[in-house]
Order: C-alpha cells, then structure tokens, then sequence
C-alpha cells in the first residue's frame, strides 16, 4: 500500500507528538491510507457534509451523556468526531496481550487482598496504602468470588507517548463506562461512511455485549444447565451513564433494574415483574461499592438492595463487579502495578505505566512540591478528570492550593510527568487540525478473557488541551483496528 | 466470673412497616480470657430469616430478615459466660518500646503485623488528627513501653474528660469531644484510638458490657445496665491489651466482651432498613448478672 501524502501537506503536526494518522514526514501511515485517500478524493467540504450527517445520525438515535455542572444536570448529543484513529491489528494483537496480562494480575491482587494478604506480608504492596484506601472494604474480606476474579469489566485508559508506545495511564475497576460509545460510534460512521467500510478492512466491535453476556452468565452461582437471569442493575436516569446502562441491557436481552425492582428474600435476590418473582443470578451492577447495600456499606444509601451483601456473601448471587474490587482502582496501587505483575506471574509487564511520583514519599513529594509547574497531580480516588492539576497550564494560585492539599493529606495524590499526548486529525471549523486523544479498551474476565477490539477514543477538543475526559467535555472518535496481518 | 447477660433492643413503629432488614452484633465471642458457654438471639414477631456468620474481625454477626407487616421489632440476645482473670496490670512494663513497636511493623511478615498495621489507619469514626495526635506528647517518659503510654493515655482521659451522658450522639465528631471535654465511653475509646493511631501506635475498638454494682444498700435494677466501649492496644509479645478510659482501669472480671473493630462502625448492635412511614421508638436495655 503506498503512502499518500496527508491533505496536501498542510495538516500542521506537533512538534514532539506521535501522530496516530499521520507519519513525521506528513505521509499518512499505512492502516489511514484510505482515509487519507477519501479526504484527497472529497476535499475537506466533503468532510464538513459528512459531519452534519454523523450528527444528525446521533441526534436521530439519541445517542446522549449527561454533564454534572453546578448542581444541574445538562444532557447533550454525544460528540463524535468525523475522521477515524486507525491502529494496525498486529499492534493491537501486542497490546490487547498486555491489557489481559494486567487484569489477570489485578484479579489475582484483589482476591489475595482479601484472603490471605501475603503480598502485604511480603512487603511488595505497603499494607498501609491498601488498607487505608477508601476501597478497601473489610466486609468483603474472606469473599472468593467465582474463579477468584473480582474486577470482572475493567476499562484501561492508554496514551501514546512521543515514541508512539502505549503506556497505561489508569485502571478503572469499579463502574467503568463508555463502552456503548465505542459501539454507537461505529454504527454511526458505517452509515456515514459506507464506501470505507466496504473496501477497508476494519475488525468488527460489535461482539463486546454477547462477550459481556457470556462472561456475566459464567458467573452464575446456578452453573450453565439453568439459563440465568441477568440484570443490569442503575442508579437510574440521573446517572451520567444511564445511557449506557439502558443499552447495553437492550443489547444483551437482559432486564434493565432499578433498587426498588430488586427484593431479598429466602437468602437470594428477585426481581419483581408482573408475572411474579424472577430469582436473579448474576447482577451486572452500575452503582458504586458503598452505595450497593445500606446494611453492609452507607447507611444513606437510598439506591442499595438491603440485604444484598448477605446474600452474596452466602453465594447465592454474582456480583459484577464484586463489590471491594475498586481496591485495586486506586492511582497509589496503579504505581505498584508493575510490581504486582512480576509478583504474581513472574512476568515482565507487557505494556508500561507512565512514571509516577508518590506523594506519601517524603522524597517523591518535595520533587513534587518543588516541579508543581511540570507536573500534572491527580487525587488518588477521584474518577472523571475531577481534581486535576495540569502544571504547565495552572496558575500560581492553583499550584498553591494544590501544595496545600497535598502536605495535608500526602496519601491523596500521586503527581506524573506532562504528557505530550499523541494526536490524531480532527475536524475544527472546516479545517483537519491535530488534537490530544487517549483510548480505552475494555477488558473482560469471568471464566475466560477478552479484549475488546480497540476501545472508545476520547479527544481533547480545545487546541493543545490534554484532558479527554467526557466529563469535563471531550470529544470521541471511532477506533479503527485495520487489519494489517493478510 | 460467671454471668448472665440479656440485651433487648426494641422498635415500636407508628404504622406497620414490612420487610425490614438487620444486622446484628450482639452474641459475645470465644476468647482466651472469655468462654462463651451458651447463646441465644429471639426475635418477635417469630418467622424471621436469621443467618449467623463471623466477619473479619472473627466476630459473631447475625443478619435478620423480617418479611410480614409489624408494628414492633424485638431482638434479644441471651448469653451465659465466664470471664477470666487477665493479670494485665501486672505485665504492662514487659512490653516493647515505641521504637521495637515501629521496627516490628516494618519488618514482620506475619498476619498479626498486617492486621496491626490496618488499626494504625483512620477509620470512618476515628479519623486522625494532629488535635488528638497532641495528647500524647506530654504523656511520654524515658524508658516507657508502649503499654505503659497507652495507661498514661488512659488516666489523661479519665481526669480531664467529663462523662455526661447525652452530651453527645454516635455521630458527634471527635473534635467536639476534645473541645468540650465532655462524652461517653464510645467517644472517650474512640478519642484514645484516634490519638494512639495519629502517633503509629496500633489500636481498636472493644464493644461490650460492665457489670455495674448498685449502691449499698439498694437492690439492683432490672435493665439498670448499658453497653460499654473501651479500647486495645497492640503489643507485639502480649497481643492486644485493653484499656477503660471511661473508669480508668484495666478491663478485667467486670468486663464482658462482644466484638472487636476499627470503630463503632464495624460493630454497631444492631442496624437496619424498613420499609414504612411514620415515626418509631426505641428501647435499649441490658442486664448483666453474675451467677453461680
């Protein structure tokens, strides 16, 4: 396949940014050589027609996401953007290798967490940052869930670096969401873009929710002769996600639940429906840890099952994921995951994390307190882009707030390099122009693995910004997987 | 010492309410200086889900599910028990130092390390603070054991803390406690336990009972008695060593144990969810008697 030069050489690459379509010398690379070839064939007009039509295509589906601002709740059309990230399957095929290597560590960490401790014992993973997480749920210990898999959905953020290697960023394995973007971005862009999909060749992603169903039917406590009843189990339509959660039930085939359409009784969990009471195996839950049961966790909790954690504790229902598993969803452990993997499986970790300064180290936390500027300082425990301290962008009244909150409360924060993000085209105001994205993929585990083709992209889409969060509004684009292997 | 012990806990609703959800920590536990000879937890209305397990800190939980409509909740648990004389007075100067205390938790590799090192963090209800960490400076002596600070801990808190029941609840904040200096037996545990943990010093929660004597010459009162709290220091030779804040001793015959935690949190008598409207009441109470 010949390189083609990237629209006419006027796409203006970053400096010290690995770009996902276009090489250095601004040909496109080899899996976005049709891409390249549609653009130089339509010209960018085209691209702006394609646009409106991709949006209207989301509009007319519905395909939503719900910002929480200042005590409101704002719903907007998911923003997907018109040109493709392609990465060739061969790479995929190295890096989906390394995504399952590192759920495979983290479920044997979990569950060693709470039976048996022996990587505290041994001093690999300092007990006093496990057991002080606010993840860490004593209840939950001497639980072993099915195959000793705790983190059964786990969304992995990766970055490229300026080499173009994938490093992890984070690991998300309490409630990751997402995923049903990665499925609606493709059925958008085959209705927006047939003609590249008929003579591309781009691997499917939409066996993520038969594998998801697989995996969750696995874990039911009744084994595989009877079929089990799986439900979907949301906070409800003022979840930021709740999207997702009423998809992927529709997509599964299985029933989407609220608390209240949950009973327990006689030791198992039920789900009331007009004709009676349906016995419920394996619940796919969408609510965080502490909320799940008020008598185990928070007594507030108005969105929990009472009860719940008794019943699972009998093993009379799988939860998905199993509540405690967000011990492990900590960015001070995401700093000894590494460790963890050669722990474990005496293996060297397939794909690197990005360098990571401790905090609670008196040394690591005065190179931070004295790199403020450079550094980027993210909470230990928040989730969605929440908290964050971008150095080079912060002000000095920021950074002096951030130091504040550090030296009280060191365990709290964990501070990395800035990051220059690859980039990958997007569209702005008519005209093709770099932005940041990071990907990520979702990993499944129950009685066996699997990595989802790609992911769900997620692009930063102010100019030079690196925070790709949905929350805090970044974009996304369809993840293509080319197949480069013949 | 042998003992008879009831605990009732009573709820009587304003309007029937229906499937109500509890959990229990009443059934006091086997230990070295404590043999539990028979247990027992009646629940009216009758036809309650009851299912007993031990929790993490091997202590006895039972989880009650009450399905029909009621208007009144009783759990009563029943034990009879023997508790031991544990001499603890007598060892507290042939315990370690602060320093072999810190060196320990570095290096063992041992369960009873890990678990030390978990009640040296903050908990829910005994967060750290530099205000209860401060405490502990002044009580310090040369050549002192660890032990024998914890007992310095416990007269401090004795002399200069007022027991005033109803003063605080179970959600007063400790720095409430230490700016007024007043409290009950669940503040001043939880005080000595966020002070201890605040300067590396492994410590839990005890929840339990004392017997109380009546005054001469009076007979003793049915339900006269109430739960008790009290705290428990790690040493690395003795194990755990419980100290009274509230009566400036050191736990012996008097004190019945029932569960040990990080906190009120871990070991609350009993919780619960119902289903229902209107308000309810409670009653408490205990009896705790010696037997021959």
């Amino acid at each position: 396949m010949s390189l083609e030069n990237f629209t006419g050489g006027r796409y203006p690459l970053h400096a010290n940014c690995f770009d996902e379509l276009v090489a250095a010398d601004g040909n496109a690379r080899a899996p976005a050589t049709a891409i390249a070839r549609f653009i130089d064939k339509h010209g960018a007009a085209e691209l702006c027609t394609r646009q409106l039509q991709l949006n209207q295509t989301i509009s007319d589906m519905g395909v939503c996401f719900t910002l929480y601002a200042e005590g409101s709740n704002i719903d907007r059309a998911w923003p997907l953007d018109v040109i493709p990230r392609t990465i060739p399957s061969s790479e995929w095929q190295r890096t989906s290798a390394g995504l399952k290597q590192r759920l495979t560590a983290l479920n044997l960490f979990i569950d060693d967490l709470y039976n048996g401790q022996r990587i505290l014992k041994d001093g690999v993973v300092p007990a006093e940052l496990v057991l002080d997480s606010k993840n860490y749920l004593a209840p939950c210990q001497g639980m072993s869930p099915r195959y000793g898999v705790w983190a059964n959905i786990c969304g992995t953020d990766l970055v490229r670096d300026e080499q173009g290697t994938f490093l992890v960023l984070e690991d998300n394995l309490r409630v990751p969401s997402g995923v049903s973007y990665m499925l609606e971005n493709r059925t958008v862009m085959k209705r927006v873009f047939p003609e590249l999909f008929a003579d591309s060749t781009i691997v499917p992603v939409d066996d993520y929710p038969a594998q998801l169903w697989q995996m969750l039917a696995s874990l039911s406590p009744r084994g595989e002769h009877v079929p089990p009843c799986i439900v979907v189990l949301t906070p409800g339509i003022y979840n930021s996600a709740y999207f997702e959660h009423s998809y992927l039930a529709q997509q599964m085939g299985v029933e989407l639940a609220e608390n209240h359409d949950l009973l327990v009784e006689d030791d198992k969990v039920w789900l009331k429906s007009l004709r009676g009471k349906r016995q419920v195996d394996v619940i796919y839950r969408r609510i965080d840890d502490i909320f799940i049961d008020p008598l185990a966790f928070r007594a507030d909790s108005v969105l929990g099952i009472p009860g719940l954690i008794a019943v699972w504790r009998k093993g009379n229902v799988a939860i998905a994921n199993a509540p405690g598993s967000g011990v492990a969803d900590d960015k001070v452990i995401y700093a000894f995951v590494p460790k963890i993997i050669e722990y474990y499986l005496s293996e060297r970790p397939l794909i690197q994390n990005v360098e990571t300064f401790l905090c609670q180290d008196p040394l690591e936390r005065s190179y931070v307190l004295a790199n403020l500027d450079k550094l980027v300082v993210k909470p230990a425990n928040e989730s969605g882009g929440y908290g964050i301290l971008i150095g080079p962008r912060s002000t000095q009244a920021e950074r002096t707030q951030m130091a504040n909150a550090i030296k009280d409360n060191p365990r709290n924060f964990i501070a990395q390099p800035t990051l220059n993000l690859s980039t990958a085209p997007t569209l702005c105001d008519g005209t093709l122009e770099p932005r940041h994205l990071d990907l990520r993929p979702f990993i499944l585990q129950g009685a066996e693995l699997y990595c989802s083709t790609g992911g769900l992209s997620r692009v930063a889409l102010t100019k030079g910004s690196l925070v790709v969060n949905s929350s805090q509004g970044g974009g996304s684009k369809d993840t293509w997987i080319i197949n480069d292997e013949g | 010492m042998k003992y008879q012990l009831q605990h009732l806990t009573e709820y009587l609703y304003q309007h029937p309410v229906a499937n109500s959800y509890n959990l229990a920590c009443l059934t006091p536990r086997d230990l070295s200086y404590q043999e539990v000879k028979t247990t027992a937890l009646h629940i009216y209305p009758t036809g309650a889900e009851v299912s007993q397990y031990q929790d993490y800190f091997g202590n006895i939980r039972h989880f009650i599910h009450l399905q029909a409509p009621h208007q009144q909740l009783s759990v009563v648990s029943h034990a009879s028990l023997e508790v031991l004389p544990r001499r603890n007075n007598e060892r507290l100067q042939s315990g370690c130092s602060a320093t072999q205390l810190q060196s320990y938790l570095q290096h063992s590799k041992t369960a009873a390390a890990v678990y030390a090192k978990m009640l040296c963090q903050p908990s829910s209800m005994a967060p750290i603070s530099a205000e209860a960490g401060a405490l502990l400076a002044p009580l310090r002596r040369q050549n002192q054991t660890v032990l024998e600070l914890a007992e310095q801990l416990n007269q401090y808190i004795y002399a200069n803390f007022i027991y005033t029941p109803g003063f605080t609840t179970v959600v007063t904040p400790l720095s409430d406690v230490i700016k007024y200096r007043r409290g009950v037996c669940q503040d001043f545990a939880l005080l000595a336990i966020s002070c201890l943990r605040a300067n590396g010093i492994p410590a839990r929660y005890v929840s339990g009972y004392l017997e109380t004597q009546p005054l001469p010459g009076q007979p003793r009162l049915q339900g006269a008695d109430a739960s008790h709290a009290w705290f428990s220091v790690f040493d690395p030779e003795l194990g755990w060593v419980d100290f009274d804040p509230t009566n400036n001793l050191l736990p012996c015959q008097q004190h019945l144990t029932v569960a040990f935690g990080r906190d009120y949190a871990d070991v609350v008598p009993l919780k619960g969810v119902v289903q229902g409207s209107g308000n309810h009441q409670l009653k408490v109470a205990v009896d705790v008697v010696q037997s021959a």
